[in-house]
């Protein structure tokens, strides 16, 4: 929201008064545009985005706003259909993803909307767009090790410590001292291997596994 | 002069009869049941939007019309069972209590209606699970004197006037969970008029509408809605009914308010269902009698919806009226007198 403070002066006379300079403008500045729409659209489950006639029948019966507040999924639909990506990404990023998939809307949607995996859709392109900002370790860890299991359907003990380390940025930290001894004793001991083994064919897999998550 | 075989005695039926009989044209009226005037009979509809005029000061003349005319046969509880041959000379069976007969007829106006929906499938809205919700064809019933609650609004569960009345629009219309993705075309007006007549007779009482669009087309149906705001305030929430539940013994309804972006849960006396309009079996089987082609909703299809509006698929078979779609009573009248032309221009022929 962008304060307004555009004076009307005619022949030198400001005609709109100094009330109008100290209240903020309930006007959305905000530059609105199907794009966001087009790009969910195209997301594994976004395409019935475009069915949906903001009935509030979804939102009405979802499972979370008793717990969550401001969770609807009604809403999101709309925040991305007519582009208001800031008001999606300021008050909404941090519940879109929150959905339980309870299928209570999809079943109940009279439009035919699959609005669970539209909601769902919807946290992808947020997540594309990379809203959430710094990860946790956690997530980073998830993260990695998920994309290890579909690049080579296996982990390979050095390579996950050393992407781990890079993704939260302490590269560092693992050439400390003692993460150098812990690494060399493992190895000596067998726990852990320089190089992990392959899996015949693998990459076939890879590939399907990849197209269905994109 | 040929005999025009007219099915089905609502309004629309009972119109096209009594116009074809003025021209001089025997009309045989076979109708289902055991009265005349359709789902305005059946429903004990009292009073009609959008004047909240008396149903009975337009049913009875259109029915009288009709019974008075020498040029009508009328058979009540018959039906169609078989029609062969065709225009301008078919030969249709007539099967009643008295048993079948056939007669040949000149054409044929299929004027057989439509059926409210039923809500049972929609099972979030606890209809046949909690007393206290009930269909808008119900409390037509309840709302007329000469009705099961003789005019009184009642509660079914223990026969108190509620309170807190919730309406829900679109039951079972604009819906492609249910298959009817159109539109009921009665269902805001009759809503807006039932709120009026409840508030009109229970001032104290709290009548709330969940709808997505309140559709006023008709003729005085945009200056009805805008009367019950102002005059009635009733109150209009811009989100579709999502569920009813018991809570405490009491009804309690989930829908969003979708302008302030929040559901709400509402506890209610009661909830009425604006169910809407639904092909009816006895259209349904009247099409498959004569073998005319239905929509993908079993309303009877017309061979071009621009020009020829009231013509069959076949020639010499005419339609009309809510058999058509969802239509209202203005409508049916004029469709009834509309078809009562087509049919006498196709018989001078
Ligand atoms: C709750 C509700 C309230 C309404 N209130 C209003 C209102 O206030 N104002 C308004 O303008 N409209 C109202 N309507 C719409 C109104 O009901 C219809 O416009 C009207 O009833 C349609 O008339 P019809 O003759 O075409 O069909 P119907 O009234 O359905 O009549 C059809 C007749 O054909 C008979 N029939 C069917 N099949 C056969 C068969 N195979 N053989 C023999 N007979 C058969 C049936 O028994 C019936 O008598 C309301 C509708 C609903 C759902
Ligand atoms: S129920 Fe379906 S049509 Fe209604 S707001 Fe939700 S997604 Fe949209
Ligand atoms: S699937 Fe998600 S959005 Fe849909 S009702 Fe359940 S929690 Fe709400
Ligand atoms: S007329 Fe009103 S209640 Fe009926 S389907 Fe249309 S919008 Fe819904």
């Amino acid at each position: 929201m962008a304060e307004n403070t555009d004076k009307m002066v005619i022949d030198g006379v400001e005609l709109t008064g100094i009330w109008k300079e100290f209240l903020p403008s309930r006007i959305l500045y905000e530059d609105v545009t199907t794009e966001f729409l087009d790009e969910v659209k195209k997301l594994p489950g976004g395409s019935t985005i475009v069915k949906c006639y903001q009935c509030g029948t979804c939102s009405g019966g979802c499972t979370l706003p008793d717990f969550v507040d401001k969770f609807n999924p009604r809403r999101f639909i709309d925040l991305v259909r007519r582009g208001h990506y800031d008001i999606l990404v300021n008050e909404n990023k941090d519940l879109v993803w929150k959905c339980v998939s309870c299928q209570r809307c999809t079943h109940r949607c009279p439009r035919g909307v699959n609005t669970q995996e539209v909601v769902r859709a919807i946290a992808k392109f947020l997540e594309n767009r990379k809203v959430f900002g710094k990860i946790t370790n956690d997530e980073a860890f998830d993260e990695i090790f998920m994309d290890e299991v579909i690049e080579d359907g296996r982990i390979d003990e050095v390579k996950i410590v050393k992407d781990f380390y890079s993704k939260t940025g302490r590269l560092k930290d693992m050439m400390s001292a003692d993460q150098i001894s812990l690494g060399f004793k493992m190895l000596t001991s067998g726990r852990i291997k320089l190089f992990g083994g392959r899996i015949k064919d693998w990459k076939k897999v890879s590939q399907r596994l990849k197209e269905e998550l994109q | 002069m040929k005999t025009v075989l007219v099915i089905g005695g609502g309004v629309t039926g009972l119109k096209a009869a009594s116009e074809l009989a003025e021209m001089g044209y025997n009309v045989s009226l076979v109708e289902k049941e055991d009265y005349l005037g359709g789902q305005v009979t059946k429903h004990k509809y009292y009073k009609l939007a959008p004047d909240l005029r008396l149903a009975g000061d337009v049913i009875y003349p259109v029915i009288k019309a009709v019974e008075s005319n020498s040029n009508i046969k009328v058979l009540k509880h018959s039906q169609i069972t078989a029609v062969s041959g065709a225009a301008p000379e078919f030969k249709a069976k007539i099967k009643n209590s008295k048993g079948e007969s056939e007669e040949t007829f000149g054409a044929i106006v299929v004027a057989t209606g439509f059926d409210h929906f039923d809500p049972t499938v929609k099972q979030e809205y606890g209809y046949g699970r909690f007393k206290d919700v009930v269909t808008n064809a119900e409390v037509e019933e309840m709302l007329n004197p000469n009705g099961p609650t003789k005019g009184e609004l009642k509660r079914p569960s223990d026969g108190k006037t509620p309170k807190k009345i919730a309406i829900f629009q679109c039951v079972g219309s604009r819906d492609r969970q249910v298959g009817n993705p159109y539109c009921c075309r009665v269902g805001c007006v009759v809503s807006t008029k039932q709120a009026i007549e409840i508030k009109e007779k229970y001032p104290d009482s709290e009548v709330y509408v969940y709808y997505m669009d309140m559709r006023m087309f008709g003729r005085g149906w945009e200056e009805l809605y805008g009367k019950a705001m102002e005059d009635y305030e009733i109150i209009f929430t811009r989100g579709r009914g999502a569920e009813v539940t018991l809570k405490n013994q009491q009804l309690s309804l989930r829908a969003e308010e979708t302008i302030m972006d929040r559901p709400i849960q509402h506890s209610v006396d009661m909830i009425i269902l604006a169910a809407g309009m639904a092909a009816g079996e006895g259209t349904i089987d009247a099409a498959k009698v004569l073998g005319i082609k239905q929509n993908d909703y079993g309303f009877l299809a017309p061979k071009d919806d621009f020009l020829s509006p009231n013509e069959s698929s076949k020639p010499g078979i005419f339609i009309a009226g809510a058999d058509k779609g969802p239509m209202d009573i203005e409508n049916c009248i004029v469709e009834g007198a509309a078809v009562a032309a087509k049919v006498a221009g196709s018989l001078k022929n």
